[in-house]
């Protein structure tokens, strides 16, 4: 029986602990993962990777279209649709905006079968490669509002292939961060201990436990800082994995678009610690 | 004189957002009025010890709820649903509240009816008294939706605020990213402060929630943090300011005391006052 391919997810609730530098170390410190960038409003691991586009696809939600032949401007689809998406300027047809989500409401309640729905682009899926290494990486359309069509999509793509992976993940605690998380063996959560690291983290935790996730705790720039983060990770039935000093040279090689890992050998080792525990977590 | 909102963002998270509106308000000559739009990971308060006024629940969107009772299974809901958030289990379908979007497709299809559209609390909204100002804040339900109506909605209240006690100036910490909460916590403010850092993560990300602010029409301008920790990485960041016509308003050297008053929960006020002075004067001009 082939073995399941195993899917670890690195997310935070708090922005800028590291997750793209502790899913970028992973990449280069255990052979043979691909990568998926998550994070589509702002996507950074093809920096840390040095990776290359080669090919890209377009994601598409659906849209609706009004055949002005049929519209009899009744309104229905304008007080159906629950996102304020389509108006009605005086007599004109209805518009839709932004707002819309691409939930095909409008069509199905129009009496006149006047609304057709057609692919808008909302971001790309762009494979990209670095030596042996393979990421997919999402990337919202700058003005988007939803970027979740464009997280699933991305990792529906990445999941097709199979193979072991990491998971850059968004950061919040909201809808992208669930999305993101929903199809990962284990969670790694990155934070700091400063009062902002553990209130977010707290969050994070509760996110993950309700999804009913393994996960393990990285705490970096761990001497910034001393909040009690064994305690908090206890409480949800976690622990910490591994705590990483500030390092100038960690964050210079960063500021360059380096790994941690590629400079720093105490990097290197924890993360292959933490791929070991996730295959035990996966019963691997 | 009417009031002004600035909304402090950056595009990547943990360049150092909450720490500037912070000690923004503490030197603030104006009266102010703050607003935490981070609603997913809201940390202002931390700093600011906000005395408690008054908490409310946040509604947001109705989403579905099935009475399974009277449900068939018969699974015309899960086909509709382009969210994957209603399914068919044990012969009931199931609504997975974390994915409903609240368009209410399935209650459409529902060949008999059993599904309503329904209250969903999806988070709290707080009001607060700051040594340095009235305080709007909130908190998403973790795993809820809707953080840009809620966004929306903390910055409306703020705005009632400063306009009946008139206020000059609101500060507003918006959240990381350039998706709903970012595009809600920007429009309509008269200035966005972009804080970013001298990495190239910082960089390609300052360009994104850049053409963000471009597009729906808000002044943006920059501040450089922890300019110090690559001169190369913050010659690029200028560069990329000037190219562009952003306005480089400061640039903040790594300051480890930042760190360390953070870390006990206090504004880092006199470790960066000298740094502000240049923001507080591109916004006093506004």
């Amino acid at each position: 029986m082939p073995i399941k391919p195993l899917t670890v997810a690195i997310a935070s609730g708090k922005g800028g602990t590291g997750k793209s530098c502790v899913a970028a170390s992973l990449m280069v410190s255990v052979p043979g993962l691909m990568a998926v960038d998550a994070d589509v409003e702002e996507p950074n691991l093809s920096i840390l990777l040095g990776a290359e586009p080669y090919a890209s696809s377009l994601v598409e939600t659906l849209w609706p279209v009004i055949d002005s032949d049929k519209c009899d401007r009744c309104g229905e689809c304008v007080r159906a649709c629950r996102f304020g998406a389509l108006y009605m300027f005086g007599k004109a047809f209805p518009t839709p905006n932004d707002l819309c989500h691409g939930c095909g409401v409008c069509s199905m309640v129009c009496p006149r079968d006047a609304i057709s729905e057609t692919g808008r682009p909302v971001g790309e899926i762009r494979l990209c490669r670095a030596g042996e290494m393979t990421l997919f990486e999402g990337r919202l359309n700058v003005g988007m509002p939803n970027p979740i069509p464009v997280i699933k999509a991305t990792l529906d793509a990445a999941l097709a292939e199979g193979r072991d992976m990491v998971i850059d993940c968004p950061p919040g605690t909201s809808c992208p961060m669930v999305a993101a998380v929903r199809e990962a063996d284990m969670v790694v959560l990155v934070t700091e201990p400063t009062p902002f690291g553990i209130a977010d983290l707290d969050l994070a935790l509760q996110v993950v436990t309700d999804l009913k996730k393994p996960s393990v705790i990285v705490v970096n720039r761990a001497d910034l800082g001393d909040s009690d983060i064994d305690a908090l990770a206890g409480k949800y039935g976690t622990r910490v994995a591994v705590r990483l000093p500030f390092s100038r040279a960690v964050a210079e090689s960063y500021a360059r678009g380096k790994p941690p890992a590629s400079v720093d050998d105490q990097w290197k080792e924890a993360m292959i610690a933490i791929w070991e525990t996730a295959k035990k977590a996966a019963g691997r | 004189m009417k009031t002004k909102e600035v909304t402090i963002v950056s595009g990547k998270g943990g360049t150092g957002k909450t720490s500037i509106t912070a000690a923004l308000a503490a030197l603030s000559p104006l009266g102010i009025v703050l607003c935490d739009a981070d609603v997913d990971a809201p940390d202002l308060e931390i700093l600011l010890h906000p005395e408690p006024e008054g908490e409310f629940p946040f509604m947001g969107m109705l989403t579905a709820g099935v009475d399974t009772d009277r449900c068939t299974g018969c699974g015309k809901c899960e086909d509709v649903c382009r969210f994957g958030a209603i399914k068919v289990t044990g012969g009931k379908a199931r609504v997975d509240k974390n994915f409903c979007e609240g368009c209410s497709a399935c209650a459409l299809v529902c060949t008999v009816k059993c599904i309503a559209m329904e209250d969903t609390r999806q988070g709290t909204w707080f009001r607060g008294m700051t040594e340095h100002g009235p305080m709007v804040h909130a908190r998403l339900n973790p795993g809820g939706e809707n953080s840009g109506m809620l966004v929306q909605l903390v910055r409306k209240v703020a705005k009632e605020i400063a306009e009946s006690s008139g206020a000059g100036m609101i500060l507003t910490d918006g959240p990381p990213g350039i998706a709903c909460p970012a595009i809600s916590a920007i429009t309509g403010a008269d200035a966005a402060l972009i804080v970013t850092e001298p990495t190239m993560s910082g960089r390609h990300d300052m360009l994104r929630i850049a053409d963000l602010c471009r597009r729906f029409g808000t002044s943006a301008a920059v501040v450089l943090n922890k300019a110090d920790l690559s001169s190369e990485g913050s010659r690029k960041i200028e560069e990329a300011c000037r190219e562009n016509g952003l306005p480089l308003l400061a640039s903040i050297p790594f300051i480890l005391d930042v760190v360390h008053a953070v870390s006990q929960a206090r504004i880092p006020s006199k470790e960066l006052t000298t740094h502000l002075e240049p923001i507080w004067r591109y916004l006093q001009g506004m």
